[in-house]
């Protein structure tokens, strides 16, 4: 019988350009606020889960979950490096479910984090490329952007998004960021800036046509964390507990092109009505949402895919004010990793750690009234793994 | 002595019109008005560059001791036809860039440098330069050279750049690539942006702009 | 330009792969791809990685006669939805400086 799991603290450190720290320094102080505002006290963890997908490559030290469970202290727990692309932060926490779920920790630290920003932007891009298919894709010079490009102009022919759509969400995820300490960028655009005055046309310039600049996140340092335990001791740490409600993954076919139909994301659509089935709720119960908007058309097909919206209908929601923190169904409060950034590997983690804070009412600025139940899927590769969760407050 | 100072002294001397001042949109929704300097003005900027001296990350080093010899040279009578333009955020210096006119014809591209970054200031403030000496100053092809690999490959194509062959840039003896009055005047439509004239408050500001510590900018090229 | 067709459900696929991911039959047999394909989305990237010479690159998704969906580079200046195309073999990019060669797509 598997155990019910809660979360039961959160931590940060900034994401950004972080010249100031190494990634053990920014996996540590992650962790440390983590395990500060859970109040762990003299409680030990009982397994550490670091999930990271580029440390070895661009800094000089591999098996880095061992590592920091001796800078922290944290020995003899165990400790497991989880990597699934930028799904690794989902797949970390996963993890860390599974685990406690089985009986087998009771209390488990989760971090992620990267240092991505020392390493010129083409060989960052190119690091990247490497999870598209070897041969459909990565030797023709496909990157990410532009296989989010090509989604886009098929979702634009399709479903008539259109450019102003995606500058809406790019406008309202750096409002939020606005609001979020955390987040790397701290910058207000407006959509006359990117989108509706002539100077757009250098202000966001194309990138991917039809992607541009403010289409796409940057690249960031940064580390994010969370702690989990089973249900019936987190009493001792939260008044009101997070449950993990529900947990989904699933994988899609590699090569976007061999997909049957290019502009439906499986995994996400799989993944999350598993996660929404094991929870034994809907899409139109949660009360905020976390998408993964490494493109901000992403944010419109996940919302849609995930459940949230009519297949091709997103954009109009978007262009109503739905989705922004006061609308009906606030998506990305965080600043998505448009706004908040996305070191890699820290940002499934920081996802469920701002529904944490939502959850618990600890968001400051940008707190959703009463949220109670929320939704955040991390989407890897170009989907080709997604790792989704419901989480909810019990009261 | 006289002789040898008239020689040494430097200034305009080909016809010389004023660049007219603009405002350009940024992505925040701010003004950024861009406007030319005077000789007397270049202290200021000289202080603006200092900071950067000392940067060698992305080239600032370089870009910013350049700028700073190119500002100071003109400033002492020690480079011919050079002009500056300036652009101001908010009150506050955002951006700098400078060129020389080689003769009536030909202009030299020098330095760009934003002191704000995440706006496109140096994108703007680069395209500004270009337009005063093709529509203002009447020359048939600007030189163009860059310290910074990064981007330039992209701006070669953008600006439709030609390369001369056997030319060497006056910045060092870099490969020179012309924007030719053609090229720019095909290209203008997507690189060059503002409106004109500047309303009077937003001008005022920006002839009394303050000088703040730079962003560490990503953007500095010529 | 060798690419597996399904003996189970006739999906036509390219690059070979091993099993089908429409039905999951493992019995593939290799088919020729042809030389008809019609330009179904595309982009032109500014943001190049290591390794790829042109700028910008333009790259596409095309779908041939027999059904199956394949990304390649373009080598029309001008592209449209719905041109036809056809395949070349040609040098596609550099990896650690040797050069790697697949199909690109030419107008017809």
């Amino acid at each position: 019988m598997p155990r019910e799991v809660a979360i039961v603290g959160c931590g940060m450190a900034q994401f950004g350009n972080r010249t100031d720290k190494s990634l053990m320094d920014l996996l540590k102080e992650a962790s440390t606020k983590a395990m500060e505002h859970t109040g762990l006290g003299e409680t030990n963890v009982s397994a550490l889960y670091v999930s990271t997908m580029l440390a070895g490559e661009l800094t000089n030290q591999t098996a880095i979950a061992s590592a920091l469970a001796d800078e922290l202290c944290l020995v003899p727990a165990a400790a497991d490096r989880i990597e699934n692309g930028p799904a690794s932060g989902g797949s970390a926490v996963k993890n860390a479910y599974l685990a406690i779920a089985a009986g087998l920790f009771d209390i488990v630290l989760v971090v992620g984090g990267e240092k991505m920003r020392q390493v010129p932007g083409d060989r960052i891009t190119d690091l990247l490329a490497t999870m598209t298919h070897p041969t459909a894709e990565y030797i023709h010079g496909v990157t990410l952007p532009s296989l989010a490009a090509m989604f886009t102009r098929l979702y634009m022919n399709k479903y008539g998004v259109e450019r102003k759509h995606l500058s809406m969400i790019a406008v309202k995820n750096h409002e939020n960021g606005l609001k979020n300490p955390y987040a790397h960028i701290h910058r207000k655009i407006t959509l006359e800036g990117i989108y509706s005055s002539p100077e757009a046309e250098v202000n966001n310039p194309v990138i991917a046509d039809p992607l541009r600049l403010f289409d796409m996140c940057p690249i960031s340092d940064g580390a994010a964390a969370v702690v989990l335990c089973s249900a019936d001791i987190a009493k001792r740490f939260a008044d009101k507990p997070i449950t993990v409600a529900g947990v989904g993954q699933a994988t899609d076919i590699h090569a976007v092109s061999q997909r049957p139909d290019p502009t439906t994301l499986n995994a996400v659509k799989i993944s999350s009505q598993q996660a929404f089935k094991m929870a034994k709720l809907e899409p139109k119960n949660m009360d905020v949402v976390e998408l993964h908007d490494a493109f901000t058309i992403l944010e419109i097909a996940e919302s849609e895919d995930a459940g949230f919206f009519e297949k091709g209908t997103a954009h109009k929601a978007v262009e109503a004010g739905v989705t922004s923190l006061g609308g009906k169904l606030p998506i990305n409060p965080s600043g998505g990793l448009k706004a908040r950034g996305h070191p890699v590997g820290a940002t499934g983690i920081a996802q469920v750690a701002e529904l944490t804070w939502q959850l618990r009412g600890e968001a400051g600025e940008r707190q959703v009234k009463d949220a109670k139940k929320a939704f955040c899927c991390n989407f890897g590769g170009f989907g080709n793994n997604v790792v989704s969760f419901v989480l909810k407050r019990e009261d | 002595m006289e002789n040898i100072d008239s020689m040494l002294s430097l200034d305009w001397d080909i016809p010389k019109k004023p660049y007219p001042a603009k405002a350009i949109t940024l992505p925040t929704g701010s003004k950024m008005v861009v406007r030319e300097i005077s000789r007397e003005e270049v202290p200021f900027l000289l202080d603006a560059i200092r900071p950067l001296l000392t940067i060698s990350a992305d080239y600032y080093d370089i870009v910013s001791a350049r700028m700073y010899a190119e500002l100071l040279g003109w400033y002492r009578y020690r480079v011919r036809n050079e002009y500056c333009l300036v652009g101001i955020v908010d009150g506050e210096l955002a951006g700098i860039v400078n060129n020389r006119l080689y003769d009536s014809k030909t202009c030299i591209s020098y330095h760009t440098m934003a002191l704000k970054r995440g706006g496109r200031v140096g994108a703007h403030l680069f395209a500004a330069k270009q337009e005063h000496a093709i529509e203002n100053l009447g020359v048939d092809q600007i030189l163009v050279t860059a310290e910074s690999p990064i981007g330039f490959n992209r701006w070669m194509v953008e600006w439709n750049l030609e390369p001369r062959q056997g030319m060497q840039h006056e910045l060092g003896g870099a490969n020179a690539y012309a924007l030719t009055k053609e090229g720019y005047y095909l290209r203008k439509s997507k690189l060059v942006f503002g409106e004109r004239p500047v309303p009077q408050a937003l001008l005022e500001e920006a002839l009394h702009f303050k000088v703040v510590a730079p962003d560490m900018v990503k953007d500095a090229r010529t | 330009m060798k690419g597996v067709k399904c003996t189970n459900c006739a999906s036509v696929f390219y690059p070979k792969r091993d099993c089908c991911p429409k039905c999951k039959s493992t019995k593939l047999d290799e088919t020729e791809m042809g030389d008809s394909a019609v330009l179904i989305t595309h982009t032109e990237l500014w943001a190049v990685p290591k390794g790829i010479s042109q700028m910008p690159l333009v790259l596409g998704i095309v779908q041939f006669d027999n059904g199956a969906r394949v990304l390649g580079q373009l080598t029309a200046k001008e592209v449209k939805i719905g041109m036809h195309l056809k395949p070349v073999w040609a040098v596609v990019r550099k990896i650690q400086e040797k050069e790697v060669y697949g199909f690109k797509f030419e107008p017809v």
